[in-house]
């Protein structure tokens, strides 16, 4: 169990390093057959860890998720990597609705495909250079930031793991309307209703904040230091 | 079925880090944090629905929603931030900042 999960991680760190961003293309596509290697570790992984019906589903969601996930991170054009960013919401609304969270994953839906990312979508046409930049095309520092992760999730994973494994299935019974707006709606509005308070509270003061900044003039403010 | 999903909201969160540290592009940087909420989103919904004790709750379904409106808001936030950084450099290079950093 601790050696395929350690397996997974330096797969997974070794690969996710050789696709970054500026290495030559070859390594890239080593890198990619690493990751492909780890995805099927992590296939033997989960289903050694826990049995269940749904798996299939959970499997097919969480690898588009990951697959998403790291080509966020190492595309070298910003809008693909905010396309893949939507394919990343849809995977993770996958994994919601295994959940039985199908108001929640509505709102992500709506919130993260419609609102977030379509103003993430602007930004980078906004500032959209005349060719690519150079900076897309390389990465900082990527081996320590992989190093780092996988320290990370090194740590994470043996917390869980060590806890004594998965919790017993006993009494798992849910509720008919699980995850509707009803239930969430009825606990945001008596358990939580300060909490939405503040929520919305939240929302006024960021809008606020960010046509403040927005509306800002950059040229009365002097700046030392060089490009 | 729920150590699956601790793995998978791990993993996000931890893909998210480290395209936060690696790459340069503060655009892509800020997806990144973004990317980190899904993770986050994918282990209060798990804890929720597969409790370490007693039925399946709605709590972590709420506290998501709560997760959402701080990403809304932070995403406001950061890309004003973002777009005001790029008219005084005229670039999206975190490197064209670093003379913020202390001596």
């Amino acid at each position: 169990m601790a050696s395929l999960l350690s397996g997974l991680l330096l797969l997974g760190a070794l690969g996710l390093f050789l696709a970054m961003p500026g290495g030559r293309l070859n390594i890239a596509r080593v890198g990619w057959v690493l990751l492909a290697a780890a995805a099927g570790i992590l296939i033997v992984f989960t289903v050694q860890l826990a049995a269940g019906d749904g798996l299939g589903w959970f499997l097919a969601c969480a690898l588009v998720a990951l697959f998403a996930a790291i080509r966020v991170i190492t595309h070298k054009k910003p809008v693909y990597s905010a396309l893949y960013f939507v394919l990343l919401i849809i995977a993770v609304t996958g994994l919601l609705l295994l959940m039985q969270a199908e108001f929640l994953a509505a709102a992500l839906v709506i919130v993260y495909g419609g609102a977030i990312l379509v103003t993430y979508v602007f930004v980078i046409m906004l500032a959209q250079q005349a060719h690519p930049a150079a900076y897309d095309a390389q990465s900082r520092e990527p081996f320590l930031g992989c190093l780092a992760g996988c320290v990370l999730v090194s740590v994470i994973t043996a917390q869980f793991l060590s806890g004594g494994g998965e919790p017993e299935e006993a009494s798992r019974v849910i509720a008919e309307a699980a995850g509707t707006v009803e239930e969430v709606g009825t606990l945001l509005l008596t358990d939580y209703v300060i909490g939405i308070q503040i929520a919305g509270l939240l929302l006024l003061a960021a809008m606020v904040g960010a046509i403040a900044i927005a509306r800002r003039r950059p040229v009365d403010v002097e700046l030392e230091g060089e490009d | 079925m729920l150590l699956p999903y601790l793995l998978v909201g791990a993993l996000l969160f931890t893909l998210g880090m480290i395209g936060f540290v690696t790459r340069r592009n503060l655009i892509i940087i800020f997806l990144c944090t973004e990317m980190m909420f899904q993770g986050i989103l994918v282990t209060l919904v798990a804890f929720g629905r597969y409790p370490l004790q007693g039925d399946p709750t709605y709590d972590g379904q709420v506290f998501a929603l709560f997760l959402i409106a701080v990403a809304a808001a932070e995403a406001a936030l950061g890309l004003a931030l973002v777009v005001l950084l790029y008219r005084y450099k005229g670039t999206l290079d975190a490197k064209a900042w670093t003379f913020l950093k202390d001596e």
